[in-house]
């Protein structure tokens, strides 16, 4: 049979059905699991690569299940920022490699249960992928359950009682966030009659009804995913759920699920952009200003914090605001550089993520205090980890500098220079904590004896933050090409529709 | 003409090798040595195999990665550029072996010497810097690479005097790099490579704008009056480390940061037109007469030479704001003229330090009979810096008031004969109470400073009577300079 049509369906149906046979599998030894749940991201990943490339022949393209076409069946869609589809697999199959080792560091009650770890995670990447790649609006919310409830289960495996609070928080303002997507999709399927997103752009364009509805579903969904991305003020979940969850969960949340809100906003914005019902100005300088003060007040947190994931977890607010403002900006070099470091970010943060916890695993100590002088001893993974700030800082050739530069400009080409200024103080400010930790890991004594002792991480946890580590440096060589192959999507996202 | 050539690349890399290798194998005594000096010699020689091409007008010029649209990095070796690589290189050499008397004793040489080899590389990846984006990188790496030598003692005064320069300068980097996006933004480009690439049709308010932020990042680490706040505290860091500050590479980088932005960014025919810098001279020449007044109270000798730190270097700020040929080859001169002047004086502050343990100005009666060679050098770089004839500061004042009587602008000669005057009334106190007046209780014994502290002084005092002299031989830095500003006026 050839595959070729059929990868798009494949990629949404394996992670999720891979997930429901974990605990089955889980039966035959100890072992299995990872093993399973390694060979399931594997198949993902390898669909994700199939459509990576075929959207590089093609362009966008449609898969329509059982021959339902749309508006009627529920239609799955694959455009350019469906391609981040690509990192989330990544991401995933090197937290599940990543997990294998450090599941053994988890609390005693979750130590006896990682099958369902696994399925956790494996629906978290299902989910994500679903949400990505979906082109009708109630899968969508579909999908970001299923994404959600994981995360909230997945937080807690961190098993102290802060991660019992932290997850009830996040579960807290993720449930309200969801509601107001699920209302606002109700609000459109009123006023158009049709859940495909295509469709209600379509309907939405040239609609001569009372527009009040619209207008109430469009703040519903900016808030409800403005939310799920951390948006200040929106923001006060994360920091407390990402530092408690494991490390390598830690690194999918906040690479990639935070970013779901994010695209989730793009998703509305091509509804509404498209449809032209309103001019969205507002809307974006609310959004500007959202983003900016998250970048300054995420990155000022960060450089107080003692707690490394705390910090990484501050600068995810400060990232999200990046590629917010970016967003808002509404010019060409903005929304490029917001769109690609959506993808980049997850490539950094993962990167960060992985190498604090493989210290955090070795060692058991999590501050800047403790983990003095760990640089000398655990000089591969302290390498990954600088290479990441060095990246998440923006300074070239790294991965986190072009999209900074084209979100600077973007704000120069939309006449705000006063937000190319908060941008760049963002990055200093994050480069301070930069200098505090190098010093520490570095030049500092240690003051543990297991800090001075410890070896450098296992493979299975090296590997996978040495090759994000060096996709950091690799795609801020060759930035060029995802800056490139993201245009198109952004030129359709802010054209309206047959104009 | 243009040559590729991967050397304006090699030069900082081959260097930031070394000072790899120095934090790796820098526990033994003599594997740290020889990384050091092999740091400094092979940049040096980099360097001087360029120097014969760059007197032919030969400019060297290599791109690394272009990541998109004209933003990249990219090396190349101008004249410009060559004689700021070169000042910093060769006095890198003597420098070098200075630090390595001076700091025989100390604990923590691994890092101080790893970072110090770091510094110059950095500073060379400045000078040839291709775009503002290059320059800015390794301009936020010297930064960086000096906090820890800064700090270096790591007293509560030494870690306050650092983390004021860390905020100092980081904010300065902040601005030039809104500067430089704002330049892309502009003109689509960001290159060095021409004599200005702006124009008028982007509006005044907004080349201003530019102007203004580009200036005063580079201003802060120039130590501008008033954003000179963090030099005289960085005092406290060991003596090879002020002279790496305040004579080769900090402030350095900054005047030359000024410099770009006035050739190379902005252009003299726009500045020309728009008037910008009539308020920069201003401040600049502010900054040499009240700097100056300053550092005749300082009774600390090395808070002294701060002060006059602090005032020599707007003279290349000044001279750079006249926008005459004459004025620009004085600000291009004045590198090397002030840089070997002043790391002189650095040197000599050290040595006596370190022989006598004397540090204030008060208690030198009577030293230049203890330590006549240092004293001489001591004196040889004072003349200089008052501008006297056959010292190389002669040069700087003489094309400084051509360039003034160029311009029209005659107060600029008011500016120069003041400042000489002040430079004389904080300086030859110095050499008066060193020579004529006799020490307090016994006269001590000859008893100069050690080889390796000695030699570098002596070296650096021969070159600044080397530099006032040779003006017109060829083959000089003087000819460098003369390349850069044909190529600035487009002569």
């Amino acid at each position: 049979m050839h595959l070729w049509p059929h990868w798009l369906a494949l990629i949404v149906l394996t992670p999720l059905v891979g997930a429901a046979l974990t605990p089955v599998v889980a039966l035959i030894d100890r072992r299995t699991p990872t093993w399973w749940a390694l060979s399931t991201m594997t198949v993902t990943s390898f669909a994700a690569t199939m459509l990576v490339l075929r959207i590089f022949h093609e362009g966008p393209f449609s898969y329509v299940p059982g021959g339902w076409t749309a508006p009627y069946g529920i239609e799955l869609h694959f455009d350019e920022f469906s391609a981040v589809v690509g990192v989330i697999c990544l991401v995933g199959w090197l937290a599940v490699l990543f997990s294998s080792r450090y599941t053994d560091s988890l609390p005693e009650f979750a130590r006896g249960r990682t099958p369902y770890y696994y399925t956790l995670l494996l629906l978290n990447c299902g989910g994500m992928i679903g949400f990505t790649v979906t082109g009708d609006l109630f899968n969508l919310f579909v999908f970001m359950e299923v994404l959600s409830l994981s995360g909230y289960a997945l937080v807690a495996v961190g098993g102290e009682r802060i991660a019992e609070m932290a997850a009830f928080k996040y579960l807290l303002m993720g449930a309200i966030s969801s509601l107001l997507v699920l209302f606002a999709i109700g609000f459109l399927y009123g006023i158009t009659g049709t859940l495909n997103i295509a469709d209600v752009t379509a309907r939405l364009h040239g609609f001569e009804g009372p527009t009040a509805p619209a207008a109430v579903a469009l703040g519903m969904l900016v808030v409800g995913f403005a939310t799920k991305a951390a948006v200040f003020p929106l923001h006060v979940w994360l920091p407390d759920a990402h530092a408690a969850a494991p490390s390598p969960v830690s690194a999918v949340l906040s690479g990639l699920v935070v970013k779901v809100g994010v695209i989730g906003m793009i998703r509305v914005y091509r509804i509404y952009y498209g449809s032209g019902m309103f001019d969205l100005t507002v809307l974006n300088l609310v959004l500007i200003w959202l983003g900016a003060i998250s970048i300054v007040m995420g990155a000022f947190f960060a450089v107080f914090q003692d707690d490394v994931k705390l910090m990484l977890a501050y600068s995810t607010i400060s990232n999200i605001g990046y590629i917010v403002m970016g967003l808002g900006l509404a010019t060409t070099y903005g929304v490029i550089g917001a769109s690609v470091h959506i993808f980049n970010h997850a490539l950094i943060k993962a990167t960060l993520f992985f190498a604090v916890g493989a210290i955090i695993y070795r060692t058991g100590y999590r501050t800047l205090t403790d983990l003095r002088g760990v640089g000398r001893a655990m000089p591969l993974t302290a390498v990954a980890l600088s290479v990441g700030a060095i990246s998440i800082v923006g300074i070239p050739p790294t991965a986190g500098f072009l999209c900074k530069w084209y979100i600077a400009l973007g704000a120069f080409q939309a006449d705000r220079p006063f937000f190319g200024f908060v941008l760049i103080f963002g990055a200093l400010l994050i480069f301070i904590y930069y200098i505090r930790m190098v010093n520490a890991f570095y030049f500092r004594e240690p003051v543990h004896a297991e800090v001075a002792e410890a070896k450098d991480a296992p493979v299975s946890m090296l590997l996978p933050t040495l090759v994000l580590a060096s996709l950091c440096l690799i795609m801020g060589i060759l930035g060029r090409v995802p800056l490139t192959f993201i245009e198109p999507g952004v030129a359709r996202l802010l054209a309206p529709l047959g104009g | 003409m243009e040559v590729v050539d991967i050397r304006p690349l090699l030069a900082p890399a081959m260097s930031f090798a070394c000072a790899g290798m120095v934090f790796l194998f820098g526990r033994k005594t003599h594997w740290r040595r020889f990384w050091m000096l092999s740091a400094a010699t092979i940049k040096m020689l980099i360097v001087l195999s360029m120097l014969p091409g760059s007197l032919q007008g030969v400019v060297y010029t290599f791109d690394l990665v272009d990541f998109t649209g004209g933003i990249g990095l990219g090396f190349r070796a101008d004249a410009l550029g060559m004689f700021f690589a070169l000042v910093s290189s060769s006095l890198w050499v003597a420098t070098t072996v200075y630090a390595i008397g001076y700091m025989r004793e100390d604990e923590k040489r691994v890092r101080f010497f790893g970072f110090f080899a770091l510094c110059v590389s950095t500073t060379v990846g400045i000078a040839f810097a291709e775009n503002l984006l290059t320059f800015f990188l390794f301009y936020e790496m010297l930064t960086i690479c000096t906090y820890p030598l800064v700090i270096h003692y790591e007293t509560p005064e030494a870690l306050s005097a650092g983390r004021a320069y860390l905020t100092y300068t980081l904010i300065g980097g902040a601005f030039v790099l809104v500067g430089t996006v704002m330049v892309h933004d502009a003109t689509g480009t960001i290159s060095l490579g021409h004599p200005g690439i702006l124009d008028a049709g982007i509006g005044t308010g907004r080349l201003g704008f530019i102007f203004g932020l580009l200036v005063i990042g580079f201003a802060t680490k120039a130590a501008l009056m008033p954003l000179h706040g963090w030099l005289p505290r960085a005092m406290v860091a060991p003596t090879p480390v002020s002279a790496l500050l305040h004579a080769v590479a900090v402030v350095k980088a900054g005047a030359f940061g000024i410099v770009r932005t006035v050739y190379n960014v902005f252009g003299v025919d726009l500045l020309d037109g728009l008037g910008f810098t009539l308020p920069l001279a201003a401040l600049a020449a502010f900054t040499i007469i009240t700097a100056s007044v300053i550092a005749i109270f300082q009774d600390d000798l090395k808070r002294r030479l701060a002060y006059s730190t602090i005032s020599q270097i707007s003279y290349i700020v000044l001279a750079a704001s006249m926008l005459t040929p004459f004025a620009a080859t004085a600000a291009i001169v004045h590198f090397a003229n002030q840089a070997l002047a002043k790391i002189t004086m650095f040197f000599v502050a050290g040595a006596i330090q370190r022989t006598t343990g004397k540090t204030n100005v008060h208690e030198l009666a009577g030293i230049g009979h203890q330590m006549p060679w240092t004293m001489g050098a001591f004196t040889v770089a004072s003349l200089s810096f008052i501008g006297m004839p056959l010292f190389a500061g002669f040069i700087t004042k003489w094309y400084i008031s051509l360039g003034a009587l160029e311009s029209g602008q005659w107060w600029f000669l008011l500016v120069m004969i003041t400042s000489s005057l002040l430079n004389a009334a904080y300086f030859l106190p110095i050499v008066y109470l060193a020579f004529f007046k006799p020490a307090r209780g016994a006269a001590a014994p000859m008893k100069e400073a050690r080889p390796t502290l000695l030699v570098p002084t002596l070296v650096c005092a021969i070159w600044v009577i080397a530099l006032g002299t040779t003006s017109e031989v060829a083959g000089m830095p003087f000819s460098l300079a003369e390349a850069a500003v044909r190529f600035v006026f487009r002569m």
